[in-house]
């Protein structure tokens, strides 16, 4: 037997069960029974979702890896670039300070024309206390010329090519300046020695002098100008029975690390060879 | 080896030693790079032209140097001569060969400098110069030769044709 609704009559029941579902969903009824259908289904979906993501972020990752790789190659060669400026920059300024300071002696010293040079190297033999200045004869440079620091003395030309002299420092074993002591003003004479010390010897016993009194050029002898600066007194020695008291000497230079000198290109040595009476003449 | 390309090679050493090596001393003493390198030629079995190397670089270091004009050549000549003779006795040479014509190399360089000096008037003693510049200079130069050394064994065994 077939039984047949009428259509009509088919909407209104099947509209009936649905709003008696939704009345039943909204009151609450099927909650524990759509947590035991949904819960699965959210933990699958988290573990696709996590899954996709991880692929995602493999595929995006080694484009920023790229990009981030990039990035680090051209701030490592910046930094490199601004490294090597603040090395240049730091040697700029060390020489600018010597200039300042070297320009701050020629003023104070105006009585001297002077020529700047750069010290490109020592000499190689232990036994000289030389450095090689890259100005020569070309430059004005003659042989005898006085050569000081922004300190004070440093030594003098002894050797002229055209492009370049070869300037033997006070601390040389064969110096020998005549200084005096101030404030005492004692005559003496300075020398230097094998292992970079100078000492001042030939001050008569009864001078006065003490530590910290100060060495400058006395003139005399015509191989340097009188009062440059050359060092101060560390200690004095003297023995009751020398005829003469002996000092040891700091020198105002620092001779370990010249890099600059000013040349004294307006002073003339003194020759006496001419006037020494030579051997056998009476 | 030729001797034209001691000119450079040599050169570039003096210019090296005058205003690299000589600028870090040991007390007084410096290292004295142009003997350690031309004895470490002279040691060379391949080498047939020490002689040369000697002179040549004995005349760089009197030119640059203040000491009476000679003093440096034949200070590597004796050297160098030394090192000949050491390679000729000794069959089988090795590193401390090197050190020992090192050591003996510098004690005639810097005694010959000093006789120089002191015949010339300097104020200096024999005890000091040992003390202060010769035994640093010996030590700086050890330093040195082992670099020197395997560097020159590697550069002769490339410009040297191999039988």
């Amino acid at each position: 037997m077939d039984i047949r609704f009428p259509k009509s009559l088919l909407i209104i029941a099947l509209s009936l069960v649905a709003i008696g579902v939704l009345a039943l969903a909204l009151s609450g009824v099927f909650t524990s029974f759509s947590r035991w259908i949904v819960s699965p289904l959210t933990s699958v979906q988290t573990w696709v979702s996590q899954q996709y993501q991880g692929v995602e972020n493999f595929v995006s990752a080694s484009q920023d890896i790229r990009e981030i790789r990039q990035q680090n190659t051209e701030l490592e060669a910046e930094n490199a670039r601004m490294q090597a400026q603040i090395v240049e920059l730091q040697q700029q300024l060390v020489e600018f300070e010597i200039l300042s300071a070297l320009l701050e002696f020629a003023r104070a010293n105006p009585e001297h024309q002077y020529i700047g040079a750069s010290v490109i190297g020592r000499d190689p033999s232990p036994f000289l206390n030389y450095i090689i200045i890259n100005r020569g004869s070309d430059d004005g440079l003659r042989r005898g010329m006085p050569v000081v620091t922004q300190n004070g003395l440093a030594g003098r030309v002894v050797q002229v090519t055209a492009t370049g002299a070869r300037v033997s420092l006070i601390t040389d074993p064969i110096t020998r300046i005549n200084v005096r002591v101030e404030p005492s003003r004692s005559a003496a004479v300075l020398t230097g020695s094998i292992t970079g010390d100078i000492t001042l010897e030939q001050i008569p016993q009864d001078d006065e002098i003490n530590p910290g009194n100060l060495i400058l050029t006395s003139g005399l002898g015509g191989n340097y100008p009188a009062n440059i600066i050359v060092g101060q007194i560390t200690s004095v020695r003297s023995r009751e029975n020398a005829l003469f008291q002996s000092a040891s000497v700091q020198p105002v230079t620092d001779f370990s690390d010249l890099s600059i000198v000013l040349v004294i290109t307006n002073f003339e040595p003194v020759d006496f060879s001419p006037l020494v009476p030579e051997s056998g003449t009476p | 080896m030729s001797t034209i390309l001691s000119i450079p090679t040599l050169g570039l050493i003096a210019i090296m030693q005058s205003a690299v090596v000589s600028r870090l001393p040991l007390n007084r003493g410096i290292a004295d790079l142009m003997l350690v390198v031309l004895i470490a030629i002279a040691l060379q079995k391949t080498v047939t032209t020490s002689w040369q190397w000697s002179i040549v670089g004995g005349l760089f270091m009197d030119f640059l140097s203040g000491l009476p004009f000679g003093i440096f050549t034949i200070s590597y000549l004796l050297a160098t001569g030394l090192a000949l003779i050491i390679r000729e006795r000794i069959w089988r040479f090795s590193f401390l060969m090197q050190l020992l014509v090192v050591f003996f190399g510098t004690m005639v360089s810097q005694l010959l400098s000093f006789l120089v000096l002191f015949l010339q008037g300097s104020d200096i003693s024999l005890g000091t110069v040992l003390q202060v510049v010769t035994l640093p200079s010996i030590m700086l130069n050890f330093m040195i030769s082992l670099p020197i050394f395997i560097l020159t064994q590697d550069v002769l065994e490339q410009v040297t044709p191999q039988e």
